[in-house]
């Protein structure tokens, strides 16, 4: 088992935490960004699980079997871009809350009807 | 023809980029195209197959079936094809005066058909990542189409609230990845029927569960979907509570198929009566009318969860078709609430008075989506709920929690039949197109509720002739049930006690929504740990 696995659960829960009892709608987008960030690291550590080279057949590295696997990089890149749309589409629609409401906290928010 | 799952996914993308990028008027009648070319395809499609579609697997770009992503038809899917784009073309009809040369709506809604489209078709499971997550993004878009202070905050706790939702897809994808090497949905059926009973495939399918549970408003984690679909616009909130939040349910059936874990079923009828005794009780509190139907769409969710809990037998055909027959009464009120909000000016239940003498047409559709909801013989809900109510059968507390939310039911849409009665002046407004699509609904559920048993035997092959609308009893058991509806209405409802009040103005906030995000999912661990 890794290092940076251990460190990434720990990351993971901390931010599931932090998006729990955070009450400011910033703090929410960046929560999601870090739980976000968490997954996709321990996704590329288990794809590299026992392996070392990039996954490129070059006269370097022909050897395939010490190679990590590529299909979890190229789905976490993926996965990153939807990640930046949905951060850019929530800080957004948080600056048109602010503009209507005056505030960013979700609490002061429910209380504020229509 | 082999390549017609992919036709119809990018049709409407590529015409919604056209619309959006040509932007002229004329050109937005190509939408009406592209609805006509996906629905021949569709029909080009089923008739190829003789109609008997089954597993009908596209593999895309050439590669091992290992590695390609690949698109599956079967009876299901090919019949949420042709619902949604019924729906969508009734959504189009409904919209149409008013969104005519607003090619950003336009363009957001087609765009959303091919996506949805892709959710029902695809069979590997990080397309169906994307697709939904596709899905969510415009879906917020169109929330917050009328850009308004309430519209807004809505769409921005749907947005975060579905996405942290999807990151527990992503880990049970990655679990799943790791066991069985794949991400194609028989692949993975395959390795976990050979593999056995194996915790860490149980952990998975619990967290995919779980994100599911968020995209289809299962009982902790529902209070995005009375927020979002009482904000948008009326077309919108029709499509979104027929078919959109019909994604999740879908997804849920597919895994169930995928995983075949029979543990978690108990829990998940329990979960299932819990959404929707909840929907019932929090939508007879509420006094505004798009609230309303929003939360009595958590209680149909809820009847659609305690059906599919049995996987197999007469419940789950009852729901897949309660699926389609919501679909199309949800969206049938919608477009009526809609309409009377547009000519009232207000949406307060209570202060919406004597529709039935300002508008008689709408008034009697509207009551054609009310009947056909609450059960009645000869429209299609009742089809539906008593083929589920069959499938129960000689359990008798599952019936009677059924009927339990029967009652409720009836209670909520006498609740709401009051906006018939009573004297209001109003300006008259005329508009065609939107009682059209009303109309065309109104006669689906009718055709529905009485041509039942040549259409299911002709789509899925079950014969339900033991459903009889024209039985004495079957109508003494409406009739009873709607009168203690009414009762529980004048004695309980009508008075707007403390208690409703308390109800009524009980909000929870996006962190605590997170705390029953987590919780959802520690429950499904512990159960299955118990089992």
């Amino acid at each position: 088992m890794k290092i940076s696995f251990i460190l990434a659960f720990i990351l993971l829960c901390i931010s599931i935490y932090g998006i729990s009892v955070s009450k400011n709608i910033i703090k929410s987008i960046m929560l999601y960004n870090i739980i976000q960030s968490s997954v996709i690291i321990i996704f590329l550590n288990f794809g590299s699980i026992g392996a070392s080279d990039i996954p490129i057949i070059s006269e370097l590295s022909e050897n395939t079997a010490n190679m990590v696997d590529p299909l979890p990089q190229a789905l976490m890149i993926t996965a990153i871009v939807i990640g930046a749309a949905i951060t850019a589409l929530g800080l957004m629609l948080s600056i048109k809350i602010f503009h209507y409401y005056g505030t960013l906290n979700w609490k002061d928010l429910i209380e504020r009807e229509g | 023809m082999r390549f017609i799952p992919v036709y119809i996914i990018f049709t409407p993308i590529i015409t919604g980029m056209l619309v959006y990028v040509i932007n002229k008027r004329w050109f937005n009648y190509s939408v009406f195209l592209s609805q006509i070319v996906i629905t021949v395809l569709s029909f080009r499609y089923y008739e190829y197959y003789n109609g008997l579609i089954d597993r009908q697997i596209l593999v895309l770009g050439g590669w091992d079936k290992v590695i390609s992503i690949s698109l599956r038809n079967d009876q299901l899917s090919i019949s949420f094809i042709f619902v949604t784009i019924f729906i969508w073309w009734m959504v189009l009809i409904y919209s149409w005066e008013k969104r005519e040369s607003n090619f950003k709506f336009l363009f957001f809604l087609l765009f959303i058909q091919g996506t949805f489209l892709g959710v029902i078709q695809t069979n590997d499971i990080f397309n169906m990542f994307v697709f939904i997550e596709i899905t969510t993004i415009i879906s917020t878009i169109l929330i917050i189409y009328k850009k308004d202070g309430y519209s807004v905050k809505a769409g921005l706790y749907y947005l975060l609230f579905n996405t942290v939702g999807m990151i527990f897809y992503l880990l049970g994808l990655i679990f799943i990845y790791v066991v069985t090497g794949s991400l194609n949905m028989d692949i993975i059926s395959e390795k976990i029927n050979y593999m056995g009973e194996n915790n860490v495939v149980v952990l998975s399918f619990i967290f995919i569960v779980a994100a599911i549970g968020v995209k289809s408003a299962f009982f902790p984690v529902y209070n995005w979907l009375p927020k979002a679909h009482g904000a948008a616009p009326a077309s919108i909130s029709a499509l979104l509570s027929g078919l959109l939040v019909k994604s999740g349910i879908y997804a849920f059936i597919r895994f169930n198929q995928v995983y075949k874990i029979d543990m978690l079923d108990d829990l998940f009828f329990i979960i299932g009566f819990i959404t929707a005794i909840s929907g019932v009780i929090f939508s007879l509190s509420q006094k505004d009318i798009k609230q309303i139907l929003a939360f009595s769409t958590i209680s149909q969710i809820g009847i659609i969860l305690m059906g599919l809990s049995s996987t197999s037998g007469s419940a789950y055909i009852g729901c897949v078709m309660h699926i389609f027959n919501h679909a199309v009464f949800k969206s049938l009120l919608f477009m009526g609430a809609g309409y009377i909000i547009n000519v009232y000016g207000t949406r307060r239940v209570t202060e919406i008075r004597g529709v039935f003498k300002n508008m008689p047409l709408v008034s009697c559709l509207m009551i054609i989506g009310m009947v056909s909801i609450t059960g009645a013989p000869l429209f299609n809900g009742f089809v539906s709920k008593t083929v589920i109510k069959y499938g129960f059968e000689g359990n008798t507390i599952k019936t009677v929690m059924l009927y339990i939310i029967n009652v409720g039911t009836g209670t909520l849409f006498i609740k709401m039949s009051q906006i018939f009665f009573g004297k209001f002046k109003i300006k008259k407004v005329r508009s065609y197109n939107n009682k059209l699509a009303m109309f065309i609904l109104s006669i689906v559920c009718i055709i529905l509720g009485n041509f039942y048993i040549p259409l299911t035997k002709g789509f899925f092959g079950v014969d339900i002739s033991f459903v009889k609308a024209y039985s004495f009893l079957n109508w003494l058991n409406y009739i009873v049930s709607l009168g203690i509806g009414y009762l529980i209405y004048k004695w309980f409802i009508e008075k707007d006690y403390n208690i409703i009040k308390k109800i009524r103005h009980f909000h929870i906030s996006f962190y605590n929504t997170n705390i029953m995000l987590v919780t959802f999912v520690f429950i499904m661990i512990i159960w299955s740990y118990l089992h």
